[in-house]
């Protein structure tokens, strides 16, 4: 509860630092801001005490896993103001909408993640989109932002529109929005009853459509490629985590019985062979970059939706490979700004290692992570997720593990082109000291990770 | 002590990329002789009584431990990959790319991976190392290769990657049965004969592809060729070897249930290999594909004799893998020199060296004998010992796999005679640099003395061996 109302303070603070006209002044407050939640967040996980305890409402329950991540996702947005910033900066009129925007969308992803009701939850989920769909189209001279904007705005309202729909249905079927009785109620019934069912479904699909996994995946690559970079590096790991783990929550706890599970599993696993082979080969053949990565990040999801047929600790999972995951976009990304390619082709990296040899190193490393390829963490992470799918469904592991040796092909092909010369003379790349410092904190995470995880259990 | 064997290479990695130009040379030889010398410190230290000495072993993450330790058969992999890489540092030593930072330092990774494979006795940590010097040995071929390399190394990585892909998922099958991945708990692993055959299949695949076994060889003779002469000796040198040492480390004491079922396809397999590989190398007119087919050959009947998994072929294979790393690095090195020299590899444009460079005639023509297996080389003790074993496992098979011997002789003689010997093509040919003649003195010096007295690799690996094959039954009881 005190990281969320630090994040949304600050939030508040960079909208009116804005008023200065002095961009350091709103990154800087706002910065300030995720690192002071930060520094809560690992208090309050070590001593297990908050501040504002007298401000308990029942809604939200930051326990233990919850905090986690929460603090995933302030180290996540802290990463992205800071790659971001550089961007943000060329319009001084408009950053303090941008990052108090970014900020107020992490409050809704905190909320998601703590929420004990269906109610919050909307709230949550709602708190989180809206300020993307304006982040999205920020880019207002370029007409490829206005188009992902709307697209994201129309498609994703109508999904939200599902959900509710949806959760009247499960309204319906248990007459209460509290998560512990929804589950009771669930568990009480004698036969399941239809009325269930479809709003389980119809959850289900909203659900899938806000992670971007096909069949509902057709927003993303158009979003993707025309929002900022810096957005689409948002959305790819921010949005994520809070969807994933607020989604897991719900079917894991609510719809956990036994035939439920039973009747949206098999739904899932269609779904989610359907999102591997989709996002997989669809990326072969992309051009650009942004594209690329959106392909590719469907294909992560593939990967993260085997949690809802694994068993263990499926919470510390998904917060492991979530969080390498956003580390290694945090890295593709600044490789992206950097670049600054208003084409945005994938032939635009060529000779980046010329150009900036930190910059090329931690662009190879991020492609390595997100192939899942030894010692980064992106293996760790594909590893221990697939282990923990292999009893339930090794045959989905072999499945996802044939589009691990798809997906190498294209994320090999960024590689060698980062790697390669290019044909003229370019100018060199010139690094902010901000985006050494968050390349820095990416390449270690994307490398040590993995290693230093053993100690914070 | 041993821990230096991973804090070196990475040292060494790392810090060669900050020193100046010129001293780039120097500095890798030192750094690999380091590595050499924490290596033979480790070999002195050892009792030799054949059991793993673990020097970490705690439990990490989610099953998965840091155990890392080495027996006999560990040690002569890593004297292996200790003594190569010096030595293909110094063969480049005439190189422009020899001062090139990040060229060094792609090889130091690579020999930290090669340690890291070597030394894992935690399933996971093998396939991490086992990917990890993927990177460097495709960045070296990439960045400093033949100017047509592209598809063939693209090729190359998504063939590998995807075998290993295959051996994870063994891997993932096995562990959700064990309570870690460190190697005795993997060994306890029982499985009914038929999941063992899909598990060992997925290991199978992955160093079918490396080793590589027939028909899975197609990447191997193009990367082999567009790589640089420094890339191919470390592929066919040492990473080749990988494979092998996991068939004798993982693949069978994992799954002793499997041999039954995969003794005989991969056998055959294997011999259809070592004829193919010959056969197709006595046709070559490129000097590196000749070798490279060579190379597919020599280790086909590595892999067969493994699969017999009896002492003495095993021992033998021991022997070979030595024998067989050093002289692949001869030979591409003699290639090499030939290339440097006169610009082309078609054995049709060559011809009457040995007029002009005698040196380098002696020394590569004691290479093509070493290749051959004549006795008193380290060949032939290593293929006696595993044709033996063959023969002994199957008459036919022995005698199929025997014809190595002649066709060995017959496309390493042709590729020595055509290159050699005949009319002079060339104004002028200079004889061997002093760098040159050094590595190919080393390595038959080494051959010949391991020849004479093999004991040196056999005392020191047969406990380990006897050991690795009472773990689990004999395979006249499977």
């Amino acid at each position: 509860m005190d990281a969320l109302l630090i994040v949304f303070a600050s939030g508040l603070i960079s909208l009116f630092a804005a008023f200065a006209k002095k961009p350091w002044l709103v990154v800087g407050s706002a910065m300030a801001g995720l690192l002071a939640a930060i520094i809560v967040i690992i208090g309050q996980l070590q001593t297990g005490k908050a501040f504002f305890d007298f401000l308990k409402y029942e809604g939200l329950a930051f326990d233990q896993v919850a905090l986690l991540f929460s603090l995933a996702i302030c180290v996540l947005t802290l990463l992205i103001v800071g790659i971001g910033y550089e961007r943000f900066k060329e319009n001084p009129v408009h950053t303090g909408e941008y990052i108090g925007l970014l900020l107020f969308s992490a409050t809704g992803a905190m909320i998601m993640t703590a929420y004990t009701d269906m109610f919050m939850f909307f709230l949550g989920l709602e708190i989180l989109s809206i300020p993307i769909y304006v982040m999205a189209g920020s880019n207002k001279a370029d007409v490829r932002s206005s188009e992902a904007s709307l697209k994201y705005f129309l498609t994703g309202s109508f999904a939200t529109g599902v959900f509710l729909f949806g959760l009247a249905w499960v309204y319906g079927a248990t007459g209460t929005f509290k998560l512990q009785e929804i589950q009771l109620k669930i568990q009480e019934m004698d036969t399941l009853s239809p009325i269930l069912m479809i709003g389980v479904l119809l959850i289900m699909a909203s659900f899938i459509f806000k992670v971007g996994a096909a069949p509902f995946h057709f927003w993303s690559p158009d979003v993707y490629d025309g929002a900022p970079p810096a957005v689409t590096g948002f959305m790819a790991s921010v949005v994520k985590i809070a969807a994933f783990f607020a989604f897991l929550k719900m079917f894991a706890f609510c719809f956990g019985r036994g035939e439920l599970y039973d009747f949206w599993k098999g739904a899932l696993v269609v779904m989610i062979v359907i999102t591997l082979f989709v996002g997989n080969l669809s990326a072969l053949r992309q051009v650009k970059f942004k594209r690329l990565l959106a392909y590719s990040s469907i294909t992560h999801v593939g990967y993260t939706l085997l949690l809802f047929v694994s068993q263990g600790d499926v919470a510390g999972t998904l917060w492991f490979y979530m969080f390498s995951y956003g580390f290694s976009i945090v890295g593709i990304i600044a490789v992206a700004i950097a670049v600054n390619d208003s084409e945005d082709r994938i032939e635009g990296l060529r000779g980046l290692g010329k150009r900036n040899p930190f910059l090329a190193i931690v662009g190879i490393v991020a492609l390595l992570s997100l192939a899942g390829i030894p010692p980064t963490s992106g293996f760790f992470a594909k590893y221990i997720l697939f282990s923990s799918a292999w009893e339930n469904a090794s045959w989905l592991v072999i499945i996802a593990l044939i589009n691990s040796g798809i997906s190498i092909y294209y994320y090999l092909k960024v590689l060698v082109t980062i790697a390669s010369p290019a044909e003229q003379e370019q100018e060199k790349i010139k690094l902010s000291p901000l985006t050494i410092a968050v390349l820095t904190i990416a390449l270690v995470g994307m490398l040590g990770f993995s290693f230093i995880l053993p100690f914070l259990y | 002590m041993a821990l230096l064997l991973f804090i070196l290479p990475v040292f060494f990695a790392l810090s060669v990329l900050i020193i100046p130009k010129q001293g780039v040379r120097a500095y890798g030889i030192i750094g690999s002789l380091a590595v050499l010398g924490v290596v033979i410190a480790c070999m002195m230290q050892y009792n030799n009584d054949g059991t793993v000495h673990l020097f970490v072993n705690q439990p990490w993450l989610a099953g998965i431990t840091m155990s890392f330790g080495y027996d006999g058969i560990s040690l002569i992999m890593l004297l292996l990959t200790a003594v190569l890489v010096p030595l293909v540092l110094v063969s480049n030593f005439k190189n422009e790319l020899a001062e090139n930072r990040l060229f060094t330092s792609m090889v130091f990774f690579m020999q930290l991976g090669l340690i890291g494979v070597f030394i894992s006795m935690d399933g996971l940590w093998f396939y991490v190392f086992w990917e990890i010097t993927l990177i460097p040995i495709f960045l070296i071929s990439w960045w400093f290769g033949a100017p047509e390399r592209k598809a063939a190394l693209m090729k190359f990585f998504i063939y590998t990657f995807v075998g290993s892909l295959a051996m994870l998922a063994a891997l993932i099958g096995i562990k959700v049965n064990a309570p870690s991945f460190y190697i005795e708990d993997l060994k306890a692993v029982v499985f009914t004969s038929k999941t063992a055959c899909w598990l060992a299949l997925g290991f199978f695949l992955a160093f079918a592809i490396k080793i590589p076994v027939f028909p899975f060889h197609t990447w191997q003779p193009d990367t082999y060729t567009k790589s640089p002469m420094a890339g191919t000796m470390l592929l066919s040198g040492i990473m080749l070897k990988m494979a092998l040492y996991g068939m004798i480390r993982w693949m069978i004491p994992l799954f002793p249930e499997a041999v039954a079922c995969l003794q005989w396809p991969v056998i055959i397999l294997a011999t259809i290999g070592v004829v193919y590989g010959a056969v197709i190398a006595i046709k070559q007119k490129d000097m590196k594909r000749v070798f490279a087919f060579a190379s597919m050959s020599h280790v086909g009947l590595i892999a067969a004799a493994i699969m017999v998994w009896d002492f003495d072929a095993l021992s033998g294979s021991m022997v070979q893998i030595v024998n067989h790393g050093l002289v692949a690095v001869g030979l591409f090195l003699a290639v090499e020199i030939i290339e440097r020299r006169t610009g082309t590899r078609n054995l049709n444009d060559l011809g009457g060296f040995a007029k002009q460079a005698p040196k380098f005639a002696f020394w590569f023509a004691a290479l093509a004998f070493a290749s051959v297996s004549v006795p008193l080389t380290s060949g032939f003790i290593g293929e006696f010992l595993m044709l033996k074993g063959l023969v002994q496992f199957d008459m036919i098979v022995g005698i199929v796999a025997g014809t190595t011997l002649i066709l060995g002789a017959v496309y390493t003689f042709r590729a020595y005679q055509l290159s050699m010997y005949g009319p002079v093509t060339r104004d002028q040919f200079a004889d061997l640099h002093w760098s040159e003649l050094l590595v190919l003195a080393v390595i038959i010096i080494a051959v010949v003395i391991l020849g004479v007295y093999p004991a040196l690799i056999t005392d020191f690996v047969n406990p380990s061996l006897k050991i690795v094959l009472e773990t689990i039954s004999t395979p006249s009881g499977l």
